[in-house]
């Protein structure tokens, strides 16, 4: 579905039913608030996800109160509200009837949710789920999903999911480009059996090849409807990867043959999802890839310091898309670190909505895209409440987080295939 | 719309190329002289186009350095570094340097040309006044690429060119380390400390990864020649092998070869590093460190090290030791007032911990007139505090009687408690306040008040009883006597609360019916009682690996007191119990 289209869905929706769910007091419906008055921020979208787990219905009621949810205030929310130390204030009919006057009158929408996406997570078999943000919010939330591999991805699994969530893979099948710095650590020589393994496995020559078969399989479940969202080295990595299809982009170590001396030169970025035009980072040694990169945070004398990126604000009426992706109580939020930090404007392709940036500076932090039937959206860096983040820091615990700003960014996607009208497959 | 959106866009990015082309062409160009040209085309990733730049500076000038580590740059990113040993050849030819020998044993060993490494190795060390240099480069650049064996020979012919046996021993070392033979490592670091007293930090950390089945030929092998050196070595290296009584020992060896006078250094190295070991056996070693260092001091640094000998010792329980170095430091006449007064403390403490309190009432009473007057005041109420443990209530009211410092009431709340005078107790807390005391102090007297606030009766000698119990260690009486006092106290009025503390003491002691108590408790229905059972309850299902149970448990405790001060704690427990966030 298109954005227009979306549009129009969204116009159409009927206002939510009128049947009277089981009154708890005298409440029809229960508000969770996601402004300050807000206990719980990021445990609120779990208990939003599960109403729709449930055959529930709910609203998001974009731009009202920090883009809080509408419940039905049956035994089963209340009672899961209250577990999670969600605030959920009872609201009667009428009251409802009040906030949506207001939501006319201003730049906002209410957005009804029908579906709980069904969530799939790319990672390698036994990380610690304490690695990747999105697996953190996913738990801390109480959201589901299941983990996909390549084995997974190359053996069609992809089909079966609304939601596709990449973190730190590096889709070039150059282990982050660890594999001479940290040389001999048994992480990376697992990492490196690992994937070794899998790529013979899957009949690819080399682990680059297998990562380059993985992308593109990526690449077809957005272009056939799929949400992909993508965090820290997946975003710049999976672009080279789709770009250098037929390019030798990795190093000798990775593939047992240097970089083609021209590659950057052949590079096809019209396969990319968002960027074009990137020089690669050709060192074997500096844990970069390209130019993508604005902050470059392991190439000594080209890594910039961390400031804060801003969110942008968009109709809710117009782009209820942008908007959703949005939403938060903090417009201004500190930055942090990943291998792949933010984005250079210089290397967006046209037509990539920015979300938030870093004003002045030149690169963006959220980026969004359409790719044939569905949606890709990149958030930079690697762990918003761990912004320095290095190997063998330990876990982030959400709990100490409740409010994390860059955290519901996060989960804002995580929700926002939950709006579509209708069905993504084809 | 999707059509005239791609049009506009088609529009947009066609206009966008075309004013960008004229600068695109421009940059691929780059401005600038030849060098900077060849830099501009490295750092875009253009390494063949750098690679021809860097050759085309070296047919001007075959031996510009620049152009030549430029062009080593280039090859080597690209796996073809061997095709630039005609350049490093006529280079050599034309300028020979020692950098450019260096660049050629890189070039050489990148294209896997150990026989012209020797040769230009000898070549260079023919030119150079210390010999050695070029052997060690050679050697080096093996084994950055693992060949251990080639590595090997380089060094050793490096040793054999200069003639003598210590040359080049501490890089032999490294190799024997990384082939895993630790023993061969151990006679080359013995030879390298000859050579110079500063590998002696490399020599431990090398040694120090010794495994376990070599490490009592590694022993032999440093101590066994009897020399100063190496037993040294041993003993610094028995420490990073959790060895602190044998590294003592070693030590002691080595400073009696060295003599009276000297081997302080030794003496001083061994002691910083023991510290970091955190066990009593360390403590010790420490202690025995420490008096063998002060032998090789004199006057008032002799004294402030005997003195940490004490401490050490005290630590250890080696409280004879301590005693020993105390009594030197009181005979000492170079030390001076302040420092004999902390020896004073020093035994004062060591008293403590012995508990022969009666000794250090004495050391009190003796010496309490060198320290300041919170110092004092501080040492009387630990003496209190030593008295109560043991039960000798008397002796503790009588320190503390006309006490009226908030630490001073803490205390006395506390004798009163365990007199059982719970009137007395509650006033004395209320008037101690939050902030006497540590911390741990503070939250545990509070727990009391909050424990005896609903008993509504004054005196109460049986539980006084049940604390004295708990003072001594003797947690099986605690709480029996809890018990009885609690089951004859309506719940509501102290009854629920004492049950569940006499569970929490069953189930801190690893008891078995510590559950059956809590869940007893959890039933009663007092309800911040009942919340903190039932948190309690989740504490331990989870600690128990029973996660399932817990998250049911600490999930009613949630629904049926929703207005518990306790909710945080137990959803962040229910979130650990679930798996939602890391169990740190």
């Amino acid at each position: 579905m298109k954005r227009r289209a979306f549009v129009s869905a969204m116009a159409a929706a009927a206002v939510w039913p009128r049947v009277r769910p089981a009154r708890w007091g005298a409440a029809d419906f229960l508000l969770v608030p996601m402004d300050e008055a807000q206990a719980d921020h990021l445990k609120a979208y779990g208990v939003a996800y599960r109403v729709l787990g449930r055959q529930g219905r709910a609203e998001w009621f974009l731009n009202y109160r920090n883009g809080s949810f509408l419940l039905p205030a049956d035994a089963g929310t209340v009672r899961d509200a209250a577990l999670a130390g969600v605030t959920a204030l009872p609201v009667a009919a009428a009251e409802v009837d009040r906030i949506r006057g207001e939501l006319a009158g201003t730049n906002a929408d209410a957005v009804p949710l029908e579906k709980a996406p069904r969530v799939a997570v790319y990672v390698p078999p036994g990380t610690p789920p304490w690695d990747d943000a999105v697996t953190m919010a996913l738990n801390y939330a109480g959201i589901p999903f299941e983990k996909v591999w390549d084995a997974e991805v190359v053996g069609g699994r992809l089909p079966a999911y609304d939601w596709l969530h990449l973190h730190h893979e590096d889709f070039t099948g150059q282990y982050s480009k660890f594999y001479l710095t940290y040389a001999g650590a048994p992480w990376l020589r697992e990492m490196v059996d690992l994937n070794t393994r899998m790529a013979r496995q899957l009949g690819f020559p080399d682990v680059p090849a297998a990562k380059k078969g993985v992308a593109a399989r990526v690449r077809g479940f957005v272009d056939r409807g799929g949400f992909l969202f993508a965090m820290c080295t997946a975003t710049e990595t999976l672009d080279l990867a789709l770009a250098a299809h037929d390019v030798d982009i990795a190093a000798s170590y990775a593939d047992g043959t240097p970089m083609a001396a021209d590659a950057a030169a052949r590079l096809d970025w019209s396969r990319a999802l968002a960027f074009q035009g990137a020089a690669l980072e050709t060192s074997p040694t500096v844990a970069q890839f390209s130019d993508i990169d604005g902050h470059q945070v392991n190439a000594p004398g080209r890594r910039q310091p961390l400031g804060a990126f801003t969110l942008f604000e968009f109709s809710a009426k117009i782009d209820p898309v942008n908007t959703m992706l949005v939403q938060g109580h903090r417009q201004v939020i500190p930055d942090f670190y990943g291998l792949t930090t933010s984005f250079r404007r210089a290397r967006l392709k046209p037509g990539v909505t920015v979300l938030a940036d870093e004003p002045g500076a030149p690169w963006v932090k959220y980026i969004h895209g359409e790719l044939g039937q569905g949606t890709w959206t990149f958030f930079g860096g690697h762990d918003p409440e761990d912004p320095q983040h290095s190997i063998g820091d330990p876990p982030t615990d959400l709990s100490l987080h409740p409010h994390s700003p860059g955290y519901r960014l996060i989960l804002n996607n995580v929700l926002f295939p939950a709006a579509k009208k209708k069905e993504l497959k084809t | 719309m999707r059509r005239g959106v791609r049009a506009r866009w088609t529009g947009v990015a066609a206009a966008v190329l075309l004013a960008a082309l004229p600068r695109g062409l421009v940059a691929q160009r780059p401005a600038g002289n030849p060098i900077q040209q060849a830099f501009e085309l490295e750092r875009r990733g253009d390494l063949s186009g750098a690679a021809a730049a860097y050759r085309a500076l070296l047919a001007g000038n075959p031996a510009d350095l620049t152009a030549l580590l430029g062009l080593e740059r280039c090859l080597t990113a690209s796996g073809r570094v061997e095709e630039m040993i005609p350049e490093v050849r006529t280079a050599l030819a034309s300028a020979p340097a020692p950098t450019l020998y260096l660049l050629a044993l890189r070039v050489w060993a990148g294209a896997g040309l150990p026989d012209s490494m020797r040769t230009v190795a000898e070549r260079w060390a023919a030119t150079e006044t210390d010999r050695e240099v070029p052997y060690r480069a050679w050697g080096d650049l093996l084994l950055q690429r693992r060949d251990l064996a080639g590595a090997r020979r380089a060094y050793t012919a490096g040793r054999e060119a200069v003639g003598r046996p210590e040359i080049l021993s501490a890089e032999l070392a490294q190799v024997a380390q990384l082939e895993g033979d630790f023993v061969a490592a151990a006679r080359e670091w013995l030879l390298a400390q000859r050579l110079s007293p500063g590998y002696r930090g490399a020599a431990v950390a090398g040694l120090a990864q010794a495994p376990a089945r070599q490490r009592d030929e590694v022993r032999r092998a440093l101590a066994e020649p009897a020399e100063p050196e190496g037993l040294g070595l041993a003993a610094l290296v028995a420490l990073k092998w959790d060895d602190p009584a044998g590294g003592v020992e070693l030590l002691r060896r080595a400073l009696t070869l060295i003599g009276p006078r000297g081997g302080a250094d030794l003496a001083t190295q061994f002691t910083a590093d023991v510290r970091a070991l955190g066990t009593v056996e360390a403590r010790r070693a420490l202690g025995e460190g420490l008096e063998l260092l002060a032998e090789r001091r004199s006057g008032a640094p002799a004294a402030r090290t005997r003195l940490e000998a004490a401490r050490a010792y005290a630590e250890a329980g080696e409280v004879g030791a301590a005693r020993r170095m105390l009594d030197r430091i009181a005979g000492d006449t170079a030390a001076g007032g302040e420092l004999a007064a902390q020896a004073a403390r020093t035994l004062f403490e060591v008293q403590l911990a012995e508990g022969a309190l009666a000794d250090a009432a004495a050391t009190l009473a003796a010496r309490g007139a060198a320290f300041p007057v919170e110092d004092r005041a501080a040492m009387r109420l630990r003496l209190a505090r030593g008295w109560m443990r043991q039960g000798r209530l008397d002796e503790s009211e009588r320190l503390v009687a006309g006490d009226s410092t908030v630490e001073g009431l803490a205390v006395a709340g506390r004798v009163a408690l365990l007199r059982g005078r719970l009137a007395a107790a509650r006033e004395l807390f209320r008037l101690a306040g939050p902030f006497a005391g540590t911390r741990d102090e503070a939250t545990a007297r509070t727990a009391l008040l909050a424990l005896i606030q609903p008993v509504r009766v004054d005196s109460l000698p049986a539980l006084g009883e049940a604390f004295v119990a708990l003072e001594r260690g003797d947690t099986t009486g605690a709480v029996t006597a809890l018990d009885q006092v609690a089951g004859a106290l309506p719940p509501a009025e102290g009854g629920a609360s004492l049950a569940l503390y006499a569970a929490e003491l069953t189930v801190a002691r690893g008891g078995a019916d510590g559950e059956r108590r809590l869940r007893a408790v959890a039933a009663s229905g007092i309800p911040a009682t009942a919340a903190a059972a039932e948190l309690d309850l989740g504490r331990l299902l989870v600690a128990l690996g029973r996660p399932a149970e817990a998250v049911a448990q600490l999930e009613h405790l949630i629904l049926t007191y929703p207005g518990s001060a306790l909710l945080p704690e137990a959803r962040r427990l229910l979130d650990r119990a679930r798996g939602a966030v890391p169990a740190t």
